[in-house]
Formats: structure tokens, sequence, C-alpha cells
């Protein structure tokens, strides 16, 4: 594999961004995991994810504007990008190939 | 915001301080947000208190090495930018980088090293010797507020700036002016003979002092009591030295002396005064033994008189009020003594002025009539910092000079690190860090010299400097900051120099412009043999001066006179010993007095041409006593009239004068005339004595001065007999004089010594100082031709591959020789032109101390120029001859 690695947590924040498309930010990410996966989410994991995300260039990430929201601080907005997406693609693609190559055996 | 709504729940701010010390700079907001906006939802899902709980396990979460690291590096990478300069491994790299060039610029490094080593030790012995000579009486408690009382009187054309005061002065003022804490009084008591175990010794330097002295100075008492050591008649306090060369032993309170008229009970011990003290007694005896000392006359000035004032004193106040005494005084004694009133004597250009001379300006700012100890000299501390600056000042041009040089030698290096992204600043960093580096070797060169030299320089400054004195901590401070000053003026200009060079030019290897546009460098050359001529002219003049002083004409014959001293011991048998000295054969002639042209014994009076007492035309003068004698002994010339003479009785009351005090009573016309004196000042009688001759005027005091007037009186005074002799054999001559004295007094050594070279002793410090003069310049020519050496090696080696074409082109030797000196002569020539005028200027000055002097003539310049031409052409040449006969072949190869 060419591309750099993915942790488990890495990959459902990445779908997480893809998800939330143009409003994915910490909150909104940790929000929506701890929805979908009912895990103990924190912020703190979110983040680092979110950062280690975009230095392996999956997401890329611009300030907003200073709202009223949230004592006038402003919040960072991630977007999946390209290679964010393509790598996505193939991971899907390598777990349906594999997915299929089991012995139907072994569910019996 | 948050204050606009304070009703809005919010999170616990500790926590919020947490994240901002935790969490990196260009995160916090974002991060910060986010964990507020997650609060705000939680309050309302789970309530205030609980939402407060997980903010802060949030916020705790957030304390991971991720954004720890993530901060710190951030941290560090502002460090970087602003802390580039003194970050540990670049300044390895610099130190590394200096030390390899170095090596392999040994010459350049040797040369820079050496001019940095002898300036760093020249001004690291003068900050010594003139941080000698400024802590002189300081480490009296009461130093700075212990003073001396000054006199200065005028009147009648004579004028007197006198040290010593009257005798009750002291006593007058403490018992008037409150201001006044305590008063003490020292004065000189020569030579005592002191007896113990049958052997007699002389002690030289004796003073009579008030009990109060030990209360004023601080003197540490090995054993006695400092309070009453002084109090008795005959008692007797002496020094660790004294008392150790008579007893062998400082714990001899109680022990005595007996001399021929009276015996000393000790009754004190003290450490030998510290040399830094403007007087140097080894016994002082009390006041009380003087009988003068109780005279109540203002008329007599024999004391030196100090006093301690109180803290909260008002110096101008006190100084006024003295004034005002001294004039009550001195108007009470005029009116009885001579008849004449103190307004007369002020309105006829006459004063009588009172000054504090503070006790630690004494040894370096007093020069007056009565000093107890001849005090130091400003101008050599003046002369000697300016020249230890002068020659530091040489040294780190030659630095400057080479490091520009050779710079462009560098100047790839610096094209390389530009382009790896080292800043303007930076190179300059390094390149004064290693001129840094190199002065502290210098200076830890220096300080290993040091310890050499200082033996030989205590010599030459006639000091006694310790090797303590070498590690006090002030000196060490100050050598290090001297270093620092040291290594930054002399790499400015080459580190700024360097640090503009373009990378893109340089790496090119287009830096021609580095030696071409050498003004800077040129004007450093010039500065450096200006300073040089003007040392070696320095020198030669007082080389000059001291020569003349040796040979000049005295008005007396020092040459072959040989002098016993302590001749007061014989009693009366002083007069058949020198009848007895006749017989010897090579002994011509023989007088006996005191007052000799060499020593420091002296007396004087003031003497009038009326016997009614007026002032007017009156002449202060020396007074000697001499024997018939004298006059031939001594080769004095007599102009007019006869000399004294056994076969007149009436010269008891005779006088003969100098040249210079007959001028003042009006001429020759004076012979065979009556001048009077007072007969002690309480009697107020007049004795008169007759004008029998005239002699010669000769020099009795330092050639620094114009003579004085001076009378001989007839008498026999004991105090050292003269002898011309005239025998090859002196040694033989010598044991036999000792033999007739050991005759009459076997317990006492003779003493004796030679007129020439007691008259050399007084020129000792102006042979000293001439001495330094050369050593100084010597060191300047060394430095600067060396500095010159350096650059002629660095030109020769640019130059190289042009002087190779040339010759190939047919130049001959010569051409190539003169090409390679011209430039360098010029400088030369021009320094000169600058040197000449100052050191004419400047060596002026000096000779004008001198009453007696030379002039200064043309081939003085003549021969320094020529002399510093001589020693820059050798320099110069022998590089120029070794580039001008190398061959071309070689050098046009060596790529």
């Amino acid at each position: 594999m060419g591309r750099p690695y993915l942790g488990e947590f890495e990959e459902l924040v990445l779908l997480t961004v893809a998800v939330l498309e143009g409003g994915a930010y910490g909150v909104t990410i940790a929000a929506e995991l701890k929805k979908r996966t009912d895990r103990a989410i924190t912020l703190s994991g979110v983040h680092i994810a979110l950062y280690r995300l975009e230095e392996k260039g999956f997401v890329s990430s611009a300030l907003g504007g200073a709202t009223n929201e949230r004592g006038g601080r402003r919040k960072r907005l991630f977007s999946i990008t390209g290679l964010g997406k393509r790598t996505l693609d193939e991971m899907r693609q390598v777990r349906n190939e594999l997915w299929s190559a089991i012995p139907k055996i072994s569910f019996s | 915001m948050k204050k606009q709504k304070p009703l809005i729940p919010q999170p616990p701010r500790w926590a919020d301080k947490l994240l901002a010390s935790v969490l990196p700079y260009d995160l916090f907001e974002e991060l910060q947000g986010d964990m507020h906006e997650q609060f705000e939802v939680q309050v309302e899902e789970v309530g205030l208190t609980k939402a407060r709980w997980l903010y802060v396990w949030e916020a705790l979460r957030f304390c991971r090495p991720y954004f720890l690291k993530r901060r710190l590096s951030a941290q560090a990478d502002t460090m970087n930018n602003y802390y580039f300069l003194i970050n540990p491994y670049m300044i390895r790299n610099y130190l590394k980088i200096a030390w390899r060039n170095l090596l392999k610029n040994k010459t350049f490094g040797a040369i820079n090293l050496f001019g940095l080593v002898t300036g760093l030790t020249t001004c690291l012995l003068i900050f010594l010797y003139v941080n000698d000579e400024l802590s002189y009486d300081r480490y009296h408690e009461k130093a700075d507020r212990i003073y001396r009382i000054d006199n200065e009187l005028k009147f009648a054309g004579n004028y007197f700036d006198l040290a010593v005061g009257p005798p009750q002065m002291g006593q007058v003022f403490k018992a008037s002016f409150p201001e006044i804490e305590n008063y003490t009084r020292l004065r000189w008591k020569g030579t005592v003979l002191l007896k113990k175990d049958g052997q007699v010794r002389p002690v030289d330097r004796v003073a009579y002092a008030d009990s109060t002295l030990f209360n004023i100075f601080d003197f540490k008492f090995l054993s006695g009591n400092p309070a009453t050591a002084l109090n008795e008649p005959n008692a007797l306090v002496l020094n660790e030295t004294q008392a150790l060369k008579f007893f062998n032993s400082t714990n001899i309170v109680g022990q005595s002396f007996v001399t021929d008229r009276k015996t000393y009970k000790i009754t004190g011990v003290i450490e030998d005064m510290p040399k830094q003290s403007h007087f140097d007694f080894d016994v002082f005896v009390p006041m009380a033994d003087d009988e003068d000392s109780k005279a109540t006359t203002w008329l007599s000035q024999n004391y030196n008189t100090y006093i301690a004032v109180r803290k909260d004193a008002n110096l101008a106040v006190l100084q006024s009020k003295m004034f005002k005494l001294n004039h009550e005084k001195l108007a009470l004694e005029l009116k009885a003594v001579i008849n004449q009133t103190l307004e007369d004597m002020l309105k006829s250009g006459g004063a009588a002025n009172i000054s504090l001379m503070p006790l630690t300006d004494i040894h370096l700012k007093s020069n007056k009539i009565g000093e107890l100890n001849g005090n130091g000299n400003p101008d050599n501390v003046y002369i000697f910092s300016v020249i230890g600056f002068l020659i530091l000042l040489l040294a780190s041009f030659n630095y400057t000079n080479l490091s520009t040089a050779v710079a462009t030698n560098r100047a790839k290096e610096v094209g390389m690190r530009k382009v790896m992204g080292s800043t303007k600043l930076s190179i300059v960093a390094q390149f004064l860090s290693e001129s840094l580096a190199l002065s502290f070797i210098a200076l830890f060169v220096s300080y290993a010299l040091l310890f050499v030299l200082l033996p030989s320089f205590n010599e030459l400054a006639n000091k006694s400097l310790s090797f303590q004195q070498i590690l006090q901590p002030r000196l060490i401070l100050s050598s290090l900051l001297l270093m620092l000053v040291l290594s930054l003026f002399s790499g400015a200009y080459p580190a700024f120099f360097i640090s503009s060079f373009v990378p893109s030019q340089v790496l090119k290897g287009k830096i021609s412009k580095g030696f071409k546009s050498g003004w800077f460098r040129n004007s450093l050359v010039v500065f450096q043999f200006s300073i040089t001529i003007i040392l070696l002219v320095g020198t030669i003049i007082i080389y000059r001066q001291l020569a003349f002083i040796k040979q000049k004409d005295l008005g007396y014959n020092r040459e072959q006179l040989l002098t016993l001293h302590n001749i007061g011991s014989l009693g009366d048998k002083a007069v058949s010993f020198k009848d007895e000295l006749l017989n010897i054969s090579g002994v011509e002639a023989a007088s006996m007095s005191g007052f000799l042209p060499v020593n420091f014994n002296r007396s004087s009076n003031t003497f009038l041409n009326n016997p009614t007492g007026s002032l007017e035309g009156s002449v202060s003068m020396q007074n000697w006593t001499i024997d018939e004698d004298y006059i031939p002994t001594l080769g004095i010339k007599l102009l007019k009239g006869r000399n004294f003479s056994k076969a007149f009785s009436t010269d008891t009351t005779a006088v003969i004068l100098n040249e210079v005090a007959a001028k003042k009573f009006g001429g020759d016309a004076i012979l065979g005339q009556k001048i009077y004196t007072l007969n002690g000042i309480e009697n107020k009688e007049m004795i008169s004595y007759t004008v029998i001759g005239i002699v010669k005027n000769f020099n009795f005091s330092s050639l620094r001065e114009e003579v004085t007037p001076l009378s001989f009186l007839y008498g026999k005074d004991r105090g050292s007999i003269t002898l011309k002799v005239s025998s090859q054999n002196l040694p033989g001559l010598i044991s036999q004089i000792e033999s007739k004295w050991k005759a009459r007094i076997p317990e006492q050594a003779l003493n004796y010594s030679f007129m020439d070279e007691d008259f050399n002793r007084q020129y000792e410090s102006d042979r000293k100082t001439g001495k330094i003069a050369t050593s100084f310049s010597a060191l300047a020519i060394l430095i600067a031709s060396l500095g010159l050496l350096g650059l002629v090696l660095y030109a020769v080696e640019l130059r190289t591959k042009e002087i190779g074409i040339r010759k190939v082109l047919g130049a001959s030797i010569q051409n190539v020789y003169a090409l390679l000196t011209r430039e360098f002569l010029v400088l030369v020539i021009v320094a000169m032109v600058v040197a000449f005028p100052a050191a004419y200027y400047l060596m002026q000055r000096w000779l004008k101390d001198f009453a007696y002097r030379i002039d200064i003539e043309w081939w003085v310049f003549v021969a320094a120029g020529v002399f510093t031409i001589s020693i820059a052409l050798l320099t110069v040449s022998f590089q120029a001859i070794k580039a001008a006969t190398m061959n071309p072949v070689k050098s046009l190869k060596s790529e």
C-alpha cells in the first residue's frame, strides 16, 4: 500500500468529515460519532485525529469567520480532500473484496 | 462578550487556564471554541454541574503529549529566531571553524596573538601600577576625613608653598573649631644611632609624633598600647623590621635602647607601614622630646599637621574660619616681632593662606616644601596610562587589519553560510566570537606572563607590587571587561565587512574588492606608525635630556669625592679624625659639613638688608654651615671676595653668598656690607653678618629647578666629611679610612658614598621613566612592524600571479620589489607627517619641567624617520624579495 497508514478511529473521523460535508468541525464530528457509535468520544481525541489526517493530507481545513456563538471564537472547518476520498474508496474496495472472499461455510 | 452576558453558564475558569497553558498557541482559539460550544450543549442536556465536570474531564484529556510537543516545538522555533546568536550548536561550530582557521593561517594567528598578548600584558601591568599609585593612604579607617593643613606664604618677593605649619597650629585650631575631631603633628628627626649589645646602628627614618598619631592613622600594633605609646617622654615605637633587626623579636615592649645622650624605652612595635603611604618611618618618638614643638611662635613652619574632621563638617566653612584665625595669630606676632602690621604685608602683595589637603591626594597631587617624603608623580600616571592604551590600540589595529585582509580567504565560507540560511547578524556573531576566542587565549597568556614579568616591572617602575595584587578580583574583573571591549573593538570592522559579502558574487570568486578598497586599513597603518614615531622621538629626547643632565657643569666637581656619613657619632673627636684623614696619601682635601649639593640636608632662613626688621628687600635663602675647606674641596668657584679663613677671628659673623643671592641684595655692591637675620623669634634680637665673598652658582637641587639663593656661614657642622681623593687604589684607601674610624668607634660601621653616585640617584626616577619609555616604544615598533609584515605577506600572496606574469613579460627583480614596497613606504611617510608635529609639541611640554634643558633638534626627527623607514623596509623587503625572486613558472602553475 503506497498511502500513509490510517488507523480505525482516524478512518471513522475521516468518514464523518465526509458525511458532514461543509459543516465538519470538532464539536459536530464528536456529536455525530457519539450518536452513531455509542462510544465515549473525547474532543481531544477527535482533534488529534483531525490534525493527523491533515498532516497526512486526507483532510484540509480553514478557519471560519468569527460568529456570536462560543464567545466569538472562530472554528476550524474540515473538508475531505481528493486523496482522502480515494483512500476511503480504496479501503472500501479492499474490504468488499475481502468480504466476498470469505468462504460461506464459516457462517453456517 | 462574557462580561456582557454574565448569566450564561460558564465552564470552570481554572480548566480554561489549564488549557491555555498546555495547548499550542495557534490552535488555542479554535479548540477552546469547540470546548465551549460543547459545554453549552451539555449544559442543556445534562445540567450545569455535570457539564462542568465533563468540561474539566475533557480539559484534562487535552493534556496529551501531542499538544505539548506541538506547543514546545513552536516555542523552540521562536527561541531560535531570537537566540540563534547564542545557540550552543552554532557557537560550537564557530569555535571549531575559528580554531581550524588559526591552524591554517599560523603566521597571521601568531602575529595577532602576539600583538594582543603584548597589548594586554602592558595594559595589565599599567593597571597595576596606576591602581597602586591611586591607592595611597586609603588603608586608614578615617582616610576620607583626614586632612593636612597646608600654608601658603608670600611676602616681599618670597613665596612659600608649605606642607608644614607653625608648631601650635593643630592645638589652637582644635581648641577653636568643634569640627576638628583630633589632630597630630609629624616632624622628621633624622638619623638616630641606636645602641644594643655594644652594636651601634643608625636608623634613618625617625620622626617626632604626637601621642594622637595612632588615633588618627591606623597602624597595626604587634605589641604595646596605641593609646598610650607616645605619651611618656623618651618612649619609642618602632616597626617590625627594626625590632627584628635589633632584638630578633617583636615582643619587646619595656626593653630599652641606651644611646650616648639618653635612654629610650620601647612602648610599641608596629607592623611595617604599607608601601602605599605618603610617609614612611621606621621609628616614632614623642613630640614632647622636640623642644621646638613647644614654641608658641606663628612665624616658623616646621610641623606637618594632620586633622581628622567630624563626618558632618562643612569643609569650606572650616577652611574660612581657619583662614581668619590664622590671620589673627599672624597679625599679633608680626606686630610684636618685626613691628609690621598684617595689613601692610597684605597690601604690599603678601598673602597668608591655609588650605586643607585631603590625605588621599597627598601622594599624587602635593609637591610642596616640607613634604615628609618624595611624593609620586601624577605625570607618570598619565603618561603610563596613555602609553598602555596606545599599545593596546596598536595591537587591536593589527587584528582588525589582518582579519580584514585575510577575510577574502573566507569569502567562500561566508557565501556558503549565507546560502545555507545564515543571517547577516549570525555571521557577525561568528566573527566576533572568533575575536573573542583569540582575545581570551591572549588574556590567559597575559596573565601567565604577568607572573613572570612582575619582578622586572617592579624594578623598572620602582614599585613593590605583589603577586597577590595580580589575583585581586578587581584586576581579574576589569581585565575580563578589557578583553571583551578589545575583542568587540578589534573584531567589529572585520565582522561587518565580511558579513556584507554578497553570496552570489562571492561564490563566483569575485572579491578582490576586499584588498583594493584599503583606505580603512591604510589609515590604521598610518595611525600605528604615527604612534610608533612619536614614541621613538620621545625616547630619543628623554635620553638626550638625561645625558645632558649627567654631563652638565653643575658648578662644583662631583667626581672623585667620597663622603663619610654619621660623623656626628665621633663627637669632639671629629676634627682630629678629619686632620688624620688628610695624612693618608691619596686624600687631597677634606671638608666637614652635613650640607651637600646631593643630599636633602637643608636649612633656610630669611635675611634682611636692614637692622630695623622691615621685610622690604629681604631674601629667604638656604643657609648652610661649612668650614674653610668646603669651597676648595667641592671645587666651587669663588667669584668675588675671599673664602672663610682661620686667620680671621671675625669670620664667625661672615657670610658667603651665591650669585643669585648677591643679585637679590643688589649685586656685587653687597660685598663688605652687612646683612641681618633674627636671632631666634622669641628674643627679637637681630644679628648681623658681613658678606665676604660671592661664589658662582652651583646646582644643589634638582636640575628641574633654577638655582635658588644660598648663603654659607662659617662653623663646624658634623654631619659628614667629604674627601677629595686622587688614588688609583680606592679600596685600599677606603680600608685605611675604615681602620682609622674603627680605632675611634669600633661598635659602629663606617658609612660612606661617592658623590657622583649620590647625584645620579637623584635622577633615578627620570632614568626609569626613560627606560620605561624605551621598552614601550620598542614594543610599539615591534607590534607595528608585525602588523606591516602581515599585510605584506598577504599582499604578496594575493599578487603571486600578477608578479609571475610581470616577470614573464620582462619585469626585473627591482621592478617587482619597487612595486611591492612603494605603497607601504608611502604609508610610513604619511605617518611621519602626522607624527612629527605631535611629537614636537608633546616633548616640548615634557622638557618645560626642566630649568636646564636641551633644544629639540631637527636631527632627532631625521633619526626617528630613518629608523622607522628602515624597520618598515626591512619588514617589507624580506617578503618582497622573496616574491620578486620567485620562479614565475611555479607561481603561475599553482592553482
